[in-house]
């Protein structure tokens, strides 16, 4: 097994994992983000859905740390994260992958897995140079570790190649599993399914089951509807920078509101 | 998964060897060379390969340029240059002030500069560089001024004297190879990936959770830190230092040893170091033309090897190994 984060924890606090709290941002006069409130619980699947320009990847910038809101809190175990850096925000245990996948392609798969550790090992400049026995033990532990990783997401045969050598889809599977390499409790996934073909989007959709079961929570953004509707156990709908509905897949279809802003009725 | 441990043991094991032999490279070579010129040039490249080395993991890894590396060569020469001749304090103990010095002023400028990035980064290195050679050459009560500062000691360590050619040939490469030791543990660490990281995409290593402000300014202080020491090696080799021997057409040269090299390559910064210093020795036969040819020379070497002249032989080497099995 890889990893598993313990559940119990944040059940038996009865708590949600992730709360935004009436967020606000806006861009000059553009509102981007209006007054948004949600609950992210633990261990669940949360679709952020919208037609374009709604919000959603503002929303994710701010939860992610490239913006501060403006107004509003968001929670992340009940501790303020705005403001905070992303790299702290990995530290904390929030972790993204990027909509045009962003690898260090003049590294090996392997490596790139290995640079996802980076907040879970400690090796320091002159530890490296000195080269301490807890320094290589520590080394050969990321190395196996992010081996199993690599084979969690089926890519194990492929560790030594250069990641920029790997087909497209691939090369998703490989950003998912650095960012699983630093034991994330909360995963964005921004578009994971733009530039897959439908068995690919199919192969995603039971990799997101996998991650799930090893007690991670996923943030997705995804414009793939039936991809979002039938992995996702709570779906937001935003549209012009508000919230526009909250509720389970199936509500959400059956959803006057959404329906509207979707297809144009009257 | 024992595959892969085993592999990490192999490439250890395989430095190693690549090690030793680098050594007896320079055993041999410091005991057979008789010639005080030669040894002398030998000696240049060695203390050359030091700064392209210092830059090349500035530049070459984590990918942030500086075109004002001279500076901090500088600083090392003349820090231990007052401090030896003015106050008479031992080398060595110079030499760590030195250091610290460069250490510091890394901070102070690379806190600024290296929220920088591509172009802007170099012209602010550019302007730092400048300044500071301004200041050699300006602040003549300490530094000299223009005429420069002469009477430098010679390095001693106990009953051994640096004052003969082939002893300071000694020291300058082991601490060469120290440095080149110390460079591939840290390259082949954690930090070694994170600084890689920082060169493939700065966004993605940021994702990642690296503190790229902090590593970038880490590894620009240890950069400045292994140009000190060149600068102190240096300036108690000649025992003369003037401040045209760090201004901008050094920082450039540095530049150019890391290019021609082989960016991201350590072996690379010896090689392009060794080019860089040779050249100008080779050409001087012809005479007027000298500048041309050696302009020439590295056109050509970048338009046939454009990504340095280690990848460039490795590729050879490749090249014509599938060619025998055919």
């Amino acid at each position: 097994m890889i990893f598993m984060n313990d559940q119990k924890e944040n059940a038996k606090n009865n708590c949600p994992l992730l709360q935004i709290d009436s967020v606000y941002k806006a861009f000059g006069g553009v509102q981007a983000s209006c007054d948004i409130s949600f609950d992210v619980d633990s261990n669940i699947v949360l679709g952020l859905i919208g037609p374009n320009g709604a919000g959603k990847t503002t929303l994710f910038n701010l939860i992610t740390g490239v913006y501060a809101a403006d107004k509003g809190r968001i929670l992340f175990d009940q501790m303020d994260i705005c403001g905070k850096k992303i790299n702290e925000l990995v530290e904390l245990g929030i972790t993204r992958t990027f909509q045009n996948v962003e690898l260090f392609n003049s590294m090996t798969v392997l490596e790139n897995v290995m640079l996802g550790q980076h907040v879970i090992t400690k090796c320091s400049f002159l530890g490296a140079v000195f080269r301490i026995p807890w320094i290589i033990k520590e080394e050969k532990k990321a190395r196996n570790d992010a081996m199993e990783l690599l084979s969690f997401v089926g890519l194990d045969k492929f560790a030594e190649k250069k990641s920029s050598d790997l087909p497209f889809g691939w090369q998703r599977l490989l950003e998912i599993a650095r960012a699983l390499a630093s034991m994330p409790k909360l995963l964005l996934l921004d578009e994971p399914a733009a530039g897959l073909n439908a068995v690919e989007t199919a192969q995603l959709g039971e990799l997101i089951g996998k991650i799930l079961n090893l007690g991670v929570s996923i943030i997705l953004v995804e414009h793939d509807m039936s991809l979002t509707m039938n992995i996702s156990d709570k779906i937001v709908v935003l549209n012009h920078g508000k919230m526009l509905a909250q509720g389970t897949p199936r509500e959400i279809q059956s959803n006057e509101a959404v329906m509207t802003a979707y297809l144009g009725r009257e | 998964m024992k595959q892969a441990n085993k592999k990490t043991a192999n490439l250890f094991s395989q430095k190693k060897i690549h090690y030793l032999i680098f050594l007896v490279i320079i055993i041999v070579t410091g005991f057979c060379v008789d010639n005080p010129y030669y040894l002398q040039v030998l000696t240049f490249i060695g203390i050359n390969s030091l700064l392209a080395l210092s830059l090349n993991m500035l530049m070459g890894y984590a990918g942030q340029v500086s075109l004002g590396h001279a500076a901090f060569y500088g600083i090392g020469a003349y820090a231990t240059a007052i401090l030896t001749v003015r106050y008479n304090i031992c080398p060595w103990v110079a030499l760590v002030f030195a250091i610290l010095i460069a250490v510091g002023v890394a901070f102070l400028i690379g806190v600024p500069t290296l929220k920088l990035t591509g172009f802007y980064l170099g012209m602010g290195t550019l302007g730092f560089g400048m300044i500071v050679n301004i200041i050699f050459r300006e602040w003549t009560s300490v530094t000299g001024g223009a005429s420069g500062f002469v009477g430098i000691p010679p390095l001693e360590l106990g009953p051994v004297s640096f004052d003969s050619m082939r002893n300071y040939f000694f020291l300058v490469w082991a601490v060469m190879l120290l440095s080149i030791i110390m460079c591939q543990r840290l390259i082949d660490s954690r930090i070694g990936r994170a600084l890689r990281s920082i060169h493939d995409s700065a966004h993605a290593a940021d994702a990642v959770g690296i503190n790229t402000k902090n590593l970038k300014l880490q590894v620009f202080i240890l950069s400045a830190a292994m140009a000190a020491l060149a600068g102190f090696l240096y300036a108690h080799l000649i025992s003369f230092i003037s401040p045209g021997s760090f201004g901008f057409m050094v920082s450039v040269r540095i530049v150019t040893m890391v290019v021609i090299g082989g960016m991201a390559s350590i072996w690379g910064s010896l090689l392009g170091a060794s080019l860089l210093t040779l050249l100008p020795e080779w050409l001087h036969a012809f005479s007027d033309f000298e500048m041309v040819v050696y302009g020439l020379i590295l056109m050509l070497v970048m338009i046939l090897m454009p990504q340095g002249l280690t990848r460039g032989f490795i590729d050879i080497y490749e090249r014509s190994k599938r060619k025998r099995k055919k």
